[in-house]
């Protein structure tokens, strides 16, 4: 074969225009998407967040694409092509050094957001998502308002969940520590009130408990536990302050519940996509012992021991029986 | 065997230096950038609130400034010195080349001032705003005018490999760049939907395919025949190369969409001819390996052929790792984590990047008639960056197997963030040598160029 300039120039040109044709042409025309059952287009302000979302590159740390085998954030629902509809340009994203922002809107008030972004480790203490104080309030407010917005019909819902509860939040928080107590022990179904810590304090446990409180509750409720963290001055109502809660008949239970599920409407978020049964439990005895000075742990009722517990007591039981 | 050209041919080529210094001097700059980016992951406050370098802002300032300002002019340097020796004439124009390489500085330089204030179109590899397209689109079309001009007064009747691939990359690239950034859209450049996705990955894949990679190639195909003094070993597999890098690697952009709800025929081809691609791969590989079997110490002498050899060696990595990225068993663990940032140092630093800095270190004596100014600086630097990319390599593809594991077991992104933070420390302190290295090239480049006292050759 020989190379001239025209074999070249001809031949490159109509691979390239062959290709074209059909990766990108042939499926940018025949291909319908109708909008999915959650699209619905932004509102203006929204549009002008999602704007400052491009100018500031949050898409090189957070992805807008479940994939159907993800777990974490927004893993409830895999991504459709009917969601993008209104993007221009698609965000999808490369690299997830943060979470996947797909389903975000709804997921924490906005107070919880500007906080975050006054720095991100005011409320995510391991966070490496720089911070965004130099925004200004107003642009920051803009684009909390597109990232309380993706998700669309499924955001909407969320943030109205949210709004219904920060009321009940609110006048509670208002009302002083004794109602606020009662209010958020009254919305935990009955059964947990009952259940005491199941695994004995020690020594290990505490530490390890210490170490789940740094990565993600020191930012709200502060090292010794007032409720006094970095993140405080944003949030309304503010984060609870443990020290008073002694002898408010807090179960192990009631905590563990509070942790797992978050309290929707204030900004205590759920942790139970991020931590496990035991973390849990351990955290929330760290708080109990420490902050509350009153903890459950181990006492009755408690089942049989688990096998890695130390100290059977064998006389005890058979009294029991 | 590529031809030499007679002596009297080579009146200073402005040209080619005016690349070179360009290369150079982005080389610098955007490891620089890179290393600031490298700073906020291991210390978010680090520089906090200084509105111009955060991270948002520096890592597509990285990206580009590597891309477009740092080995694309390097391999076009070169191209500008053996397109005219290759054809046995002189370059079409001086002034027009020079006009070239001072307008394409106006154009990085003017990209990265607006992504650095917030003027970006957000799409990755695309980030420049419609006017910065234009100017880009310009460059691209003024090297066309003057390499295919010069093709044009040739005395040389056969067109040698380097001079296919040099056409084809800056041909190409002219179409691709205006396809991909959408640039009928000057608002947004951006089209609506999942059919973006597609067409920037199109793009952004073929950035590598259709510029950087053919232009590396040519490169190859120049340097390292002569530096060994060997015949190309077959004309056969060079059309066979150059033929299927242009219909597979053109193609197979849409592997970055595995995940992503885009027609499943559309991920097929994707996937089968990415796997393909081990097809132009491995016969530039084969051909160019066989011409050099046997000359490693010629190799060895002369620091531009060691630059371009390493760097044919890292083609063969980030090719198998490709070939098998796309694979979506594989990619459920590797997509969205720094397996692929390691993937994307290894293709442009290792492969295209390290070429581009053999290209300069084996034209700049040819350009000045004199030896290098320091070929021991040229040494340090080559180990600086080889040892800095061959430390990305293995440091990236560990965290991005601990994060992609991690998730897929079902342990969210922040848990995982403690976990690897040592290695963000030590891709930073290996960012340190590659940034040494930058601007000891350029020190370097800057002393042959302009203020060497060494002896003529």
């Amino acid at each position: 074969m020989k190379m001239t300039p025209t074999v070249i120039i001809v031949g490159i040109l109509s691979l390239l225009t062959a290709i074209t044709l059909v990766v990108i042409y042939w499926p940018y025309t025949h291909r319908v998407t109708a909008p999915s059952e959650i699209f619905r287009n932004r509102s203006p302000e929204e549009e002008a967040g999602r704007k400052i979302y491009l100018a500031n590159g949050c898409v090189y740390c957070h992805s807008q694409s479940i994939r159907a085998f993800d777990w974490g954030h927004g893993a409830e629902r895999i991504a459709q092509a009917g969601d993008y509809l209104g993007d221009e340009p698609i965000v999808l994203g490369s690299e997830r050094t943060g979470v996947d922002l797909s389903q975000e809107g709804g997921e924490h008030p906005d107070d919880w957001h500007v906080a975050h972004f006054m720095n991100p480790r005011n409320t995510r203490p391991s966070s490496i998502m720089p911070p965004f104080e130099w925004l200004g309030m107003e642009r920051l407010t803009t684009l909390t308002r597109y990232i309380q917005s993706l998700g669309l019909k499924n955001a909407d819902d969320r943030m109205q969940r949210q709004r219904f509860f920060k009321q009940h939040a609110v006048r509670a928080f208002e009302a002083g520590p004794v109602e606020n107590v009662r209010w958020l022990a009254s919305e935990i179904p009955e059964g947990w009130h009952q259940i005491p810590n199941p695994y004995p304090t020690s020594e290990a446990s505490l530490q390890r408990g210490h170490k789940i409180y740094q990565f993600f509750c020191i930012g709200c409720h502060g090292p010794i536990g007032d409720g006094m963290g970095p993140a405080q001055p944003w949030i309304y109502p503010p984060p609870l302050n443990f020290t008073l809660l002694k002898g408010r008949k807090l179960s192990g239970g009631i905590l563990y519940y509070q942790i797992m599920n978050g309290i929707t409407g204030t900004a205590m978020p759920y942790f139970k996509r991020e931590l496990e049964s035991q973390k849990i439990w351990e955290v929330g005895n760290y708080v109990a012992v420490y902050f509350i000075n009153q903890s459950d742990a181990n006492q009755e009722p408690r089942g049989i021991d688990s096998s890695w517990e130390p100290g059977f007591n064998l006389k005890q039981k058979s009294a029991d029986d | 065997m590529p031809n030499h050209g007679p002596e009297n041919l080579s009146n200073r080529n402005r040209t080619a230096e005016a690349f070179t210094l360009t290369s150079a001097f982005w080389f610098a700059a955007a490891t620089s950038f890179g290393l600031i980016a490298a700073g906020y992951l291991i210390a978010p406050d680090f520089m906090a609130n200084i509105e111009y370098i955060h991270f948002g802002r520096i890592r597509p300032m990285h990206v580009n400034a590597v891309l477009f300002g740092f080995v694309t002019p390097g391999l076009l340097a070169a191209a500008f010195y053996y397109v005219p020796r290759l054809l046995r004439t002189r370059l079409f124009s001086q002034r027009l080349g020079v006009f070239n390489a001072v307008f394409w500085n106006i154009t990085i330089a003017y990209g990265m001032i607006a992504i650095s204030t917030g003027h970006t179109q957000a799409r990755e590899y695309a980030e420049f705003p419609w006017v910065v397209d234009i100017m880009v689109v310009v460059c691209f079309v003024l090297a066309v005018f003057n390499i295919l001009m010069t093709v044009r007064r040739r005395k040389e009747p056969i067109l040698y490999v380097s001079i296919w691939y040099v056409c084809a990359a800056v041909i190409l690239t002219s179409i691709t760049y205006c396809l991909g950034n959408v640039i009928w859209k000057p608002d947004t450049g951006a089209l609506q939907g999942i059919p973006d996705a597609i067409i920037l990955w199109f793009y952004g894949h073929n950035i590598f395919g259709l510029l950087l990679t053919p232009l590396a190639l040519g490169l190859a195909y120049y340097v390292l025949p002569i530096a060994t003094r060997s015949p190309l070993y077959s004309h056969t597999l060079s059309l066979l190369g150059f033929w299927s890098l242009i219909v597979v690697y053109t193609h197979i952009g849409a592997h970055h969409l595995l995940q992503v709800p885009v027609p499943t025929w559309l991920k097929t081809i994707s996937v089968v001819d990415s796997v393909a691609m081990v097809i132009p791969v491995m016969v530039f590989l084969i051909n160019i390996w066989y011409t050099v079997k046997g000359k490693l110490g010629e190799i060895h002498s002369d620091i531009g052929a060691k630059f371009v050899f390493t760097g044919t060696i890292y083609y063969f990595f980030v090719n198998i790792q490709g070939s098998m990225m796309a694979l979506p068993y594989v990619q459920r663990i590797t997509h969205f984590n720094n397996w692929v940032v390691g993937h994307a140092h290894i293709g442009v630093l290792g492969f295209a990047g390290l070429l581009a800095l053999g290209g300069l270190y084996y034209i700049l004596p040819k350009l000045t008639g004199r030896p290098l100014h320091s070929r021991f600086l040229a040494d340090m630097q080559y180990w600086l960056v080889l040892i800095g990319i061959t430390g990305f390599a293995i440091d990236l593809t560990t965290v991005g197997l601990i994060q992609g594991n991690a998730w897929y077991n079902g342990e969210t992104v922040y848990r995982i963030l403690p976990e690897i933070h040592p290695y963000y420390v030590l891709r930073a302190s290996l960012g340190v040598l590659i940034v040494i290295g930058a601007y000891t090239g350029l020190y370097n480049v800057i002393r042959t160029l302009y203020f060497n006292r060494g002896a003529k050759s």
